[in-house]
């Protein structure tokens, strides 16, 4: 096939010229509805989020933001802001919080799907099916089983006793933040399994054959084969989880909107709430400027990760 | 061996049931009556002589679930078709060309992944409210293609790159133009990649709700996920009624999803990672 492509491109030189042109033009050509796209829905709007969080002042009269002076006092009043803070601890911890548990339950559910004892087909599609839930259907899912008075949760709590009376996890600021892992934890493991299974139905039978003759005990085997085989895939989906809870906003939306007494009031929702309930588009554009200069790092970090693949 | 294989599959069924047992358990609230629903100590199994479904014809009847539902229906479509075109289009040119355009482009959509929805909105609400389609189907589509541009592309370049280029440059030896090749050849073979994106594109736009929630305001042009969040009152929660329309609203989703469950393994783990 390649001979004969090759010999097609040493026709005559003027008719090379203009087919290598007419491929330019129309690989230029697909591609602009996209670049379009890109260029008025994305690269235009990221434009305007960083000059309204170097403007200073109210920016209410949007037609006029260019005419507003310069300067970081968006960013500085964030920064000396102790809710600003704590947001990005809550944020720190709900993500750690749910991927780490994500991934360990990713983690078991992927090797023990591996195993492909009788029915795992089926348990495959099955468990998976949360990731297509949306996040407001997981919410009042949980909000119903975790409801305070009448969630299954509680009266299962009680039945073993480690529970007596009520406790309303949503509303309790000392659980809230736990009360809105749980769900995001649900709807994020699947993915994590789903990508962790395919690594590991990737690595050759080979070379467990191979360390099985040379004696190596099952912990070996993970640590040697195993791990190696699966440690680009799983460093991949832990990046993707954590930039998607991180960015995020519905299930916390949809759960305690924050509440109560901020307890579970995550950057992304800062920004949110910033902008469209208090009307401070500058301290809003500035801590979401931030937010993207922070996932960019934890991308690099975790997509360095990702490039140590064995396979 | 045999010990290890049960204990391993009690394992996967006791994670099964667990993740399961939301759904169960919506459904339940749904079909029993009110007093079972509001007990302090409710029965995990259900008690069929006593089912009805007052709450399903409740959302339907009495509320505005069909025109949330058609509206969901409506912008998602929307959304996927000018998504899928777009992103078809582009996906080809990434994988088959790295010209500067093409190299600045991938970078973008990967880039626009780190964007928060809450923050993208700022713009797209001041933007909207200059060009008067705030609280229109057609801003709520642009807000939605903001994600599924970026996902979709990615999706299909994927694809496109497991397609061999020999099979198009053996049509043009024949006689075909580039176009052509591509029509003819390329995309009938990309079909399975475009339909994943379009079920995967479809799945995004069912579940958004905070751009839905900020860039509409008119109730007639609510969408499922922000309308069902009426039934959450102030003082108290209609469950019936709210399960009984979660239990609606995810239908379609499962229907999608299994369409799309034969491609999971194989298309997103490799090319839609990137885009998820």
């Amino acid at each position: 096939m390649t001979s004969i492509s090759a010999a097609g491109t040493r026709r005559a030189g003027w008719l090379d010229l203009s087919f290598e042109r007419r491929r330019t033009l129309l690989s230029l050509a697909l591609l602009m509805p996209a670049v379009a796209t890109v260029l008025v829905l994305i690269v235009y709007p990221l434009y305007q989020v960083f000059e309204i969080s170097l403007r200073e002042g109210k920016v209410m009269n949007f037609a006029r933001i260019s005419a507003l002076p310069l300067g970081f006092g968006n960013y500085s009043r964030v920064l000396s802001d102790p809710q600003f803070w704590r947001s990005t601890s809550t944020s720190a911890i709900y993500v750690a919080g749910s991927v780490g548990a994500a991934l360990l339950i990713g983690l078991a559910t992927a090797l023990l799907l591996n195993r492909r004892l009788p029915g795992t087909r089926i348990f495959r599609t099955l468990i998976l099916i949360p990731w297509a839930v949306p996040g407001v259907v997981v919410s009042i899912m949980f909000l119903w089983i975790m409801d305070g008075s009448f969630g299954v949760f509680n009266a299962m709590l009680r039945d073993i006793g480690l529970l007596s009376g009520d406790h309303a996890w949503f509303a309790d600021s000392r659980t809230a933040l736990l009360a809105v892992i749980v769900p995001t934890i649900w709807k994020t493991y699947p993915l994590i399994t789903l990508t962790i299974l395919a690594a590991l139905q990737s690595i050759p039978t080979e070379i467990y054959d191979a360390a099985e003759v040379d004696g190596a005990k099952a912990v070996q085997k993970f640590v040697h084969v195993t791990w190696p085989g699966i440690q680009s895939a799983t460093a991949l989906v832990v990046m993707v989880s954590c930039l998607g809870v991180f960015r995020d906003v519905d299930i916390i939306f949809a759960t305690t909107g924050g509440g109560p007494a901020h307890a579970t009031e995550t950057l992304a929702l800062y920004v949110y709430k910033e902008a469209f309930q208090y009307f401070r588009m500058g301290a809003a554009t500035a801590v979401g400027t931030m937010m993207i200069a922070f996932a960019l790092l934890l991308s690099i970090l975790l997509g360095a990760l990702a490039r140590r693949s064995k396979y | 061996m045999k010990i290890g294989t049960v204990l391993s599959w009690i394992a996967l069924l006791g994670f099964a049931l667990v993740t399961l047992f939301p759904f169960y358990w919506m459904v339940m609230t749904a079909i029993m009556p009110t007093d079972a629903i509001l007990s302090r100590s409710p029965s995990l199994l259900p008690d069929f002589s006593r089912i009805r479904f007052d709450a399903f014809v409740g959302i339907f009847a009495r509320s505005a679930f069909p025109t949330w539902m058609m509206n969901s229906l409506i912008v998602g479509v929307l959304t996927t078709f000018f998504s899928v075109v777009v992103s078809t289009l582009a996906g080809y040119s990434l994988s088959r060309y790295s010209g500067v355009v093409q190299q600045s482009l991938g970078a973008m959509l990967l880039i626009s992944k780190l964007i928060p929805a809450s923050l993208i909105l700022i713009p797209l609400f001041i933007i909207y409210n200059l060009l008067g389609i705030f609280d229109t189907y057609l801003g709520l589509v642009l807000a939605n293609m903001t994600i599924s541009v970026p996902l979709a592309s990615w999706l299909m370049k994927g694809f496109f790159d497991r397609i061999p280029r020999e099979l198009e440059q053996a049509a043009m030896i024949d006689g075909a133009s580039q176009m052509q090749a591509l029509r003819l050849i390329v995309l009938p073979l990309a079909k399975p990649g475009v339909a994943a994106a379009t079920v995967y594109v479809m799945l995004n736009s069912w579940s958004e709700f905070i751009f839905a929630r900020t860039l509409i305001s008119s109730p007639e042009r609510q969408v499922l996920t922000v309308g069902m969040q009426s039934f959450v009152g102030e003082q108290m929660v209609d469950w019936q009624l709210l399960m009984a329309a979660g239990t609606v609203s995810i239908l379609p989703a499962i229907i999608l999803f299994a369409f799309l469950e034969p491609f999971l393994v194989n298309g997103m783990t490799k090319g839609a990672l990137a885009g998820t």
